[in-house]
């Protein structure tokens, strides 16, 4: 070897092929970017997320005053930040399949389908670079309502902690539900399909799942308290952790009453009725992992099927 | 890689869909340089053919060639030497003129740098360097089609395979198509394109494929096919009178295989002959007329089009 590329050149290379030099993601944010789109649907986010923040305020301020006779201050920050933090996730959960549910099919229907198969574009570079430019949409979505959240901060009881936890739930949510929605566009011919699809599961797995997993748990519970026993104990917790651990909004309010109880974000002590230690770990660990993993799979599926030659 | 002596050579090609089979033990070869025609009515299998040969889909059985490459083992290989027009066009709607052939060429892996040059001769070629900064979608279908071309190029292929170049333009961007693919042949290319309007293919073809119901009808030069479909030569001779005496006379002469008798031409006689010989002959023909005295007015022989030759070999369906 003539030269030798030194590591962090390769490695600046290597980001700078995986983002930038990838014709998808600069075609895809050239389009999406373009005219006054782009800036009316972020106007219209921020101005929706405006409105309900201060509703929230409005409401939350007439209760705090009444029902305590002064003004508990950080209940406002925390419910404001909660409230925002909420409508963001279920506007992302709804956002990203939107823009990567037709990403594939989109281009069965416009018939460049073809045309991008017969090109040098391996399946891979063509399923991220639709992943990323959506998913660079909804990053610049979360980033911007960042400084909506921050209001709470006047109030006090928000920590800047939980902004970034929040801020992370929601990378990781917006994460596999873009996938979902990539997956299934390159399964269906048609976008509606897709579509249907995609909301299909990510309703599944914002409501669905909750309440047939708690439902089961509600069921037998009882039995297992009668037990008695320290490893029913334990059985329900993991359980109940796992439950936690496959919803966002649950993994964030948990995830938040762990971090202003136990005062961390990492493992705590939980101290079960025979006065042994647990060790358990906030959720928002597992559920991250537990997201990132699920997305790995979505995508390699995604890209096996684009890659597919027809019979 | 071993020597080729087609750029797109096809062998016992089928493509089956269920019990349909639409492409059934096809060889298709095309000469490096060619201007290929493949011509066959609609569904008689064309846009298959080409889907394998473009690594779209895989053949039932059989393989495909393109540049020496197998369309089965090595797709990569086979995509780097063809540009593909489909016979739709695929629009972005929100992307420019430049934007779309810029993008095209990334996706062939041709450095940034390169590119505005690459798209700047690309649009010139095709006359839409006043277009660069419009919508893909403002373009007129003539505009779609030559910017498609453009497309093609852009990581010079060294075959160009083009399903129905011309189909849905108006008669002007149709000419101005035909004129393109001769261009492109001349700058090396290797020009494959269906068609199933005969027009289109016929003057500027250097070889000719017919396809019908999946299989190969005839395949060759255009001059190979017009000998092999149309044996014969058709005379058309006009007379003042006294046809039977000249039928009596042609009938002697070597190579005249029949003699028809055709309408009268304002009161003029006209009959056809079907003549078999070569150019000797046909002036044989005239000479037994004249020692005979008989008024000749015309004596020509009826340049067969391709499209006569191919109503014989596609029985007809070839609209």
């Amino acid at each position: 070897m003539a030269v030798s590329t030194p590591s962090d050149r390769t490695l600046r290379h290597r980001l700078r092929r995986l983002l930038a030099d990838n014709p998808v993601v600069l075609k895809e944010l050239r389009g999406r970017m373009r005219g006054a789109r782009a800036f009316i649907v972020l106007t219209i986010y921020l101005g929706l997320l405006g409105a309900f923040s201060s509703l929230i305020y409005v409401a939350v301020s007439e209760s705090a005053t009444r029902v305590s006779g002064q003004v508990n201050v950080g209940e406002i920050g925390r419910t404001l930040f909660g409230g925002v933090v909420a409508i963001e996730m279920l506007l992302v959960s709804f956002i990203a399949p939107a823009f990567t549910s037709g990403a594939i099919s989109g281009e069965r229907e416009h018939q460049t389908y073809d045309l991008l198969r017969t090109t040098l574009l391996p399946s891979h570079s063509l399923v991220w670079g639709k992943l990323v430019s959506a998913l660079s949409f909804v990053l610049l979505l979360l980033l911007a309502a960042i400084p909506l959240q921050s209001i709470a901060f006047f109030f006090g009881g928000v920590a800047e902690t939980e902004v970034i936890l929040s801020f992370v739930i929601l990378t990781a949510t917006a994460l596999l539900f873009s996938t979902i929605g990539l997956y299934f566009s390159a399964r269906s011919s048609r976008t509606l399909s897709a579509s249907v699809l995609t909301y299909a599961l990510a309703t599944f797995i914002m409501f669905g799942l909750p309440i047939v997993l708690g439902s089961v748990l509600w069921i037998i519970e009882p039995s297992l308290d009668n037990i008695q026993s320290v490893q029913a104990e334990r059985a329900v917790i993991y359980a109940l952790g796992v439950i936690i651990s496959t919803n966002p909004a649950a993994t964030a309010l948990m995830s938040q009453y762990i971090l202003v109880n136990q005062r961390t974000t990492g493992t705590f002590a939980y101290t079960l009725n025979n006065g042994q230690d647990m060790t358990l770990i906030s959720p928002w660990v597992p559920f991250t992992v537990l997201y990132v993993l699920l997305t790995v799979v979505f995508f390699v599926l995604a890209v096996r099927r684009v890659r597919v030659i027809e019979e | 890689m071993a020597a080729y002596e087609h750029i797109i050579e096809t062998r016992g090609l089928v493509k089956r869909y269920g019990k349909l089979t639409a492409v059934s033990d096809l060889s298709v070869q095309v000469p490096r340089g060619a201007i290929y025609g493949f011509v066959g009515p609609n569904g008689a299998g064309k846009t298959t053919t080409m889907r394998i040969l473009t690594t779209l889909i895989t053949p039932t059985a059989g393989d495909a060639y393109v540049a020496g490459y197998s369309v089965v083992t090595y797709p990569r290989e086979v995509r780097r030497a063809i540009g593909y027009m489909p016979d739709f066009f695929g629009v972005y709607d929100d992307m420019k003129v430049w934007e779309y052939l810029d993008f095209f060429a990334a996706c062939y892996e041709i450095p940034e740098r390169e590119r505005p040059k690459l798209i700047d001769d690309l649009l010139a070629l095709v006359d839409l360097s006043h277009r660069r900064e419009d919508m893909v979608e403002k373009l007129s279908r003539g505009m779609k089609q030559r910017l498609s071309l453009a497309r093609t190029l852009a990581h010079d292929p060294e075959v160009l395979i083009l399903d129905e170049p011309a189909s849905g333009l108006d008669p002007r961007a149709r000419i101005e198509i035909r004129e393109l693919l001769v261009e492109m042949a001349q700058m090396g290319k290797t020009i494959f394109f269906s068609s199933h309007i005969l027009a289109d293919v016929a003057e500027i073809c250097t070889h000719l494929g017919v396809i019908e119901s999946g299989e190969m009808v005839a395949q060759g030069t255009v001059a190979e096919i017009r000998r092999q479909l149309m044996p014969t030569r058709e005379i058309m001779i006009t007379l003042l009178d006294r046809v039977d005496e000249a039928k009596e006379a042609l009938l002697h002469v070597p190579g005249v295989e029949s003699i028809q008798d055709m309408p009268d031409d304002h009161g003029r006689k006209r009959i056809r002959v079907d003549f078999g010989g070569d150019d000797a002959g046909v002036s044989e023909m005239l000479k037994a007329l004249s020692s005979r005295g008989v008024p000749v007015v015309n004596f020509a022989e009826e340049t067969r089009d391709l499209e006569a030759v191919f109503m014989r070999a596609t029985k007809g369906i070839v609209s």
